[in-house]
């Protein structure tokens, strides 16, 4: 059976509508066949009814034959009638042997058992009868002529009681028999109906099991053109065109996932790509800055400068002295505090340092004040910062005019914040320039003279990293020539030990 | 994967049912048709018998020789044989004769007749023996013939019993009579009751003779000092059709009715029984009946008839299959069987009514 349907599943689809379509054709034929075979034999047995009475009347007649042509040979006593007298009684006998003798329970059958004991006994009187005639015994013959008379008599009567009773018994049997009819018809309609409707929910149900492939094929393939390539694969269940089909929208769909797999994994390694791309251009500013710094050796400047302080000092020049050791001091910030955290007062002194740098180089132009807030001492910040915005101060903004110079630098906090603003007397900024410099997008000509070759951009990019926010610096200025604020915005966080 | 297996399995098992569905039922309707055609076609009872006997009945109307034939065919299945009550094969009434003919002429191998003392009668019995055909005589004997058993009741103790009876009834009547004259004063003469007995007109019947004697000489030794009875035998016309009835009617016809009225068969205690009801003689005419029909004995429950015979009907039959097979295995039969019978009056047929057939008891 299995192996069967497992067949049935490997034909082709127009295989299986035929399959179909002959299979209950075959089944409505089947029922078809035997309801009629059924018929047939109904009719038969109809037509078999009346047949005991035709048998009888056939009997009796053969009876009538034997006594006529008796009669006419004791009147006439032709040949010809002697000759019909043999021909009826032998007919008549045969007909008679063909009754049973038998003693049967059957009414009928006991009645002809009779009738043939009867019309062996007449025959014998007739077979008397025409010898008397022949031997021309006219008593004799007269008397068993009126023997086989009453005997005629009582057969004819018997036949015709059993014929009799016979037709009624069978005209029961015959209506009994068309009601059966009539049944059966009733009965083979029902089971044609029966079958057609059995049909008609089969070849839904075959149909139904052929088209279901289908209807989930199309399913997922609505599916996918909704953009669901994530759907079950689907089961192949037979070998027909639709199995076919089906298959190869699985693997329509494999291949699909496949390529988007691909696409989404060079997408990834385009993106490492590009992040190293990146990491290579910071590695290689970072090298640069090591080059920049690398020019100089600061050691080798700040023990030279030492070298000279002490040689101002032995020749007794004190403001040489001053000066070199101011220079020292600065160098040595710079190799000491290099990549490190310092606090406001470390960056003050340094800022210190360079104004009085500056006024030995450009004889005292620069007026520098500073109003500090002591308390804010300690709180850290990165090194370098506050040098290089005064440095641009002094570049961009003092040297540049005819006045004398003036630089402010005052600590305060505001709320948690600590303050450091450094403000000049300078030619001051456009609106342009201080949104480029915030934006960090302001590129200055490289190193300029006097430069540590620290520029803007360096300074709010450190202060953002090293204060985790955006907002670090302001940068203030109300137009030409009327000087520029820097404000650096500072965590309060202070340092623990004691650095003086 | 699973629902798709089930799916499967769902609809072989269906395609399966469907067909054994089908099949079957085509199957059943046929087989139903065949059988249920069969059913009758081929005729009920096809067993096969070793004897077939023929019974002539004498009347075939009366319950009795239906009861009789009954017996006897219950008797003769028993006992493998057929017995058939030959009038029925035939609706154009042939005598008894006829069919006493018809019978030695169907070769049977036995024939139970209701016969009586006639020539003829004679004539075809001794042909039938001739023929090698035993033949019984039921009720009514044919004590000249060759025929190998009577078998009938034993008419001289019924005559007693009728005689009893009659007596009593007339001792009845007797006092009632002398009451009666009591209160009207009247100086009458003292009436003899009388009492006709309806014989058959064909009164070469000796069971009936016998009767008819066992009556007198009961009335003769047992009757009462003083008490006269008048009996009469009354020639019942019974060899045309419909003429015991006329004849009956004419007994009520005229002026001088007899006192009681003994009848020696069913059909005259039916119509006498029908005529004193007609005439509303009830009361005034008493009957004593022969027989245990229904009619008799609701007519018993009912006071119209005072008495009537019982006869084990169904012994009868018994004893005459039972005589004819004896016959025909050792050629040879005991000579008379009697069967029993019973006094159904009003004090016992109670018993009649309710339980319907108790003769037995």
């Amino acid at each position: 059976m299995n192996k069967k349907l497992f067949a049935f599943n490997n034909i082709s689809l127009q295989g299986k509508i035929s399959s179909i379509y002959i299979i209950t054709s075959l089944f409505v034929c089947l029922v078809n066949i035997l309801l009629i075979l059924g018929i047939n034999r109904m009719s038969k047995e109809l037509e078999l009814v009346y047949l005991d009475n035709l048998n009888l009347n056939e009997l009796s007649a053969a009876l009538k034959d034997v006594q006529t042509s008796m009669t006419d040979y004791l009147n006439a006593k032709t040949s010809d009638s002697l000759e019909e007298y043999y021909r009826s009684s032998q007919d008549f006998l045969m007909l008679v042997e063909e009754l049973s003798d038998d003693v049967s329970g059957t009414f009928y059958e006991r009645m002809k058992r009779n009738i043939k004991h009867m019309s062996a006994g007449y025959l014998e009187i007739t077979d008397q009868t025409i010898e008397a005639k022949r031997g021309r015994n006219v008593e004799k013959y007269r008397v068993r002529y009126e023997n086989a008379a009453q005997l005629y008599d009582y057969i004819n009567t018997y036949i015709n009681n059993l014929n009799n009773q016979q037709f009624k018994y069978n005209s029961e049997n015959y209506t009994k028999l068309t009601h059966a009819f009539h049944l059966f018809e009733t009965f083979g309609i029902g089971i044609i109906i029966a079958v057609i409707i059995m049909n008609v929910s089969m070849i839904v149900k075959l149909v139904g099991t052929i088209i279901s492939p289908l209807k989930d094929l199309s399913k997922s393939a609505d599916e996918v053109a909704n953009g669901n390539f994530d759907i079950e694969i689907l089961e192949v269940q037979s070998q027909d065109e639709i199995g076919v089909v089906t298959g190869a929208f699985n693997q329509m769909v494999i291949n699909i996932r496949e390529y988007i797999e691909r696409i989404r994994h060079s997408m990834e390694v385009e993106r490492v790509m590009k992040e190293n791309e990146l990491m290579m251009e910071a590695h290689l500013k970072d090298a640069q800055l090591k080059y920049l710094q690398a020019q100089i050796n600061p050691h080798f400047l700040f023990n030279t400068l030492n070298a000279g302080a002490q040689l101002a000092m032995l020749e007794g020049a004190d403001r040489t002295y001053q000066y070199v050791q101011n220079m020292a001091e600065f160098f040595r910030y710079n190799v000491k505090k290099g990549d490190e955290t310092v606090t406001i007062r470390e960056e003050i002194e340094l800022v210190d340092n360079y104004i009085y740098i500056l006024n030995v180089r450009f004889s005292g132009d620069i007026h520098y004040e500073k109003k500090v807030d002591k308390s804010l001492m300690r709180v850290e910040m990165p090194s370098m910062i506050l040098q290089p915005v005064v440095e641009n101060c002094v570049n961009h903004g003092i040297r540049e005019m005819a006045d004398e110079g003036r630089i402010w630098v005052s600590v305060y906090r505001t709320d948690d914040v600590a303050c450091i603003s450094i403000r000049d007397n300078g030619i001051g900024m456009s609106k342009e320039t201080i949104d480029k410099v915030i934006s960090g997008t302001y590129r200055e000509e490289e190193l300029a003279a006097g430069s540590n070759g620290i520029g803007m951009d360096n300074v709010i990019a450190r202060l953002k990293l090293f204060t985790e926010s955006e907002d670090v610096m302001s940068i203030i200025s109300e137009g030409k020539d009327k000087g520029t604020e820097v404000i650096i915005y500072l965590p309060v966080r202070e340092r623990e030990e004691d650095d003086v | 994967m699973e629902k798709s297996r089930n799916k499967k399995k769902n609809y072989r098992g269906y395609l399966i049912m469907t067909g054994l569905l089908i099949a079957t039922t085509t199957m059943a309707v046929i087989f139903f048709f065949g059988f249920y055609i069969r059913r009758f076609t081929q005729k009920s009872d096809t067993n096969q018998y070793d004897n077939y006997y023929i019974m002539i009945a004498g009347d075939t109307n009366s319950s009795l020789w239906r009861s009789v034939y009954e017996g006897a065919y219950e008797a003769g299945l028993s006992k493998n044989s057929y017995v058939d009550l030959l009038n029925d094969f035939f609706e154009n009434g042939y005598s008894r004769e006829d069919l006493m003919r018809i019978a030695i002429a169907s070769e049977v191998d036995g024939i139970i007749v209701g016969a009586d003392e006639s020539d003829e009668m004679t004539e075809l019995i001794n042909e039938a023996a001739g023929q090698g055909i035993p033949v019984v005589t039921l009720y009514g004997d044919n004590t000249r013939s060759e025929r190998c058993t009577f078998v009938g009741i034993g008419s001289y103790d019924l005559g007693r019993e009728y005689g009893r009876e009659v007596l009593e009834i007339a001792q009845m009547k007797h006092f009632s009579t002398q009451a009666q004259d009591d209160e009207t004063q009247v100086e009458a003469e003292k009436r003899p009751v009388r009492v006709m007995v309806l014989v058959n007109a064909y009164a070469q019947d000796s069971g009936q003779n016998i009767l008819c004697s066992g009556i007198q000489e009961t009335i003769e030794n047992e009757k009462q000092e003083g008490m006269e009875i008048e009996l009469s035998l009354v020639s019942i016309d019974g060899t045309n059709t419909f003429s015991v009835e006329e004849s009956i009617r004419d007994i009520f016809m005229e002026e001088d009715l007899p006192d009681i009225i003994v009848c020696l068969n069913e059909l005259n205690t039916v119509c006498v029984y029908q005529a004193v009801v007609d005439y509303n003689k009830v009361g005034q005419v008493n009957i004593l009946g022969y027989y245990d029909s229904d009619t008799i004995i609701k007519a018993i429950d009912r006071n119209v008839i005072d008495a009537t015979i019982s006869i084990d009907t169904a012994q009868m039959g018994k004893y005459c299959v039972d005589a004819l097979t004896e016959y025909n295995t050792y050629g040879n039969t005991s000579q008379y069987f009697i069967a029993d019978i019973e006094l159904i009056n009003k004090e016992n047929v109670s018993l009649y009514l309710d339980g319907g057939d108790t003769e037995d008891e």
